[in-house]
């Protein structure tokens, strides 16, 4: 199981889940705005 | 009868002293080290810390529904955005650097650790640098005040995360890690992938929505 706070590599991969997961939202919300 | 108690008292302390040398041995109960349960305790009080600026934030926002930015001023996004760039970049050198350790390459060690201490007084510099040109100050509106307060409490958590590194990558060109032994590359790597994680909280907060 993923844990952040356990060591470097860790903390790492948990980065990058969290930037495709904001990224996806930035998009969403971009997305909506130049469609509306 | 007393007297030789006493004696007898003072050459088993004399014995023991013999016996051991030094601080007594810290117990260690914890299956996590002391200084990543150290790190750890840290970042979760560093997340309550942000939890009440997120709180004032979405009050602002959302129960009292005021415009953001304040009427009249403007936060430069796309500033913002490179910025982030940077800040993401530099969590890809750290670990750069901590693999490159694990392997043995101190090439690697040393030119992604400094990599990452640039990376990251870049970003400071250019955070500085938007506050400068901004054009409002936090006492103008209740916006700009949990707008400096987020982006400044980041700040300040990028400069404690610089001087960190800047630890971390003094010993590295002493040639103080190695493959085996780098906890002093792994403790300030979390912290800095954490700093790294509510920069992109912050900045999709702030300025994005």
């Amino acid at each position: 199981m993923l844990n952040p706070l356990r060591s470097e590599g860790d903390a790492f991969r948990f980065l990058l889940y969290v930037i495709v997961v904001f990224g996806s939202i930035i998009a969403v919300i971009l997305i909506a705005r130049a469609l509306s | 009868m007393e007297a030789a108690s006493i004696a007898h008292g003072a050459h088993d302390d004399a014995h023991g002293a013999e016996a051991h040398h030094g601080p007594i041995e810290a117990n260690h109960s914890s299956r996590v080290d002391a200084p990543t349960l150290g790190m750890l305790l840290f970042i979760i009080s560093e997340i309550m810390i942000f939890g009440a600026f997120f709180t004032a934030y979405f009050f602002i926002r959302v129960a009292q529904g005021d415009p953001w930015p304040a009427p009249g001023t403007t936060i430069p996004v796309a500033v913002a955005g490179f910025n982030t760039a940077i800040l993401i970049s530099s969590s890809f050198t750290l670990h750069w650097a901590e693999t490159s350790i694990k392997r043995g390459n101190r090439f690697g060690l040393r030119a992604g650790i400094l990599s990452t201490l640039l990376l990251g007084a870049t970003f400071l510099f250019i955070q500085i640098n938007e506050y400068v040109h901004l054009g409002f100050a936090p006492r103008d509106s209740a916006q700009a005040t949990i707008f400096y307060g987020l982006t400044g409490l980041h700040g300040a958590h990028v400069c404690i995360g610089l001087i960190l590194l800047s630890f971390a990558t003094i010993r590295s060109f002493r040639g103080h890690y190695s493959p085996e032994q780098h906890k002093g590359l792994n403790v300030p790597g979390i912290y800095w992938h954490f700093v790294d994680v509510m920069w992109i909280v912050v900045f999709t907060t702030v300025y994005v929505l």
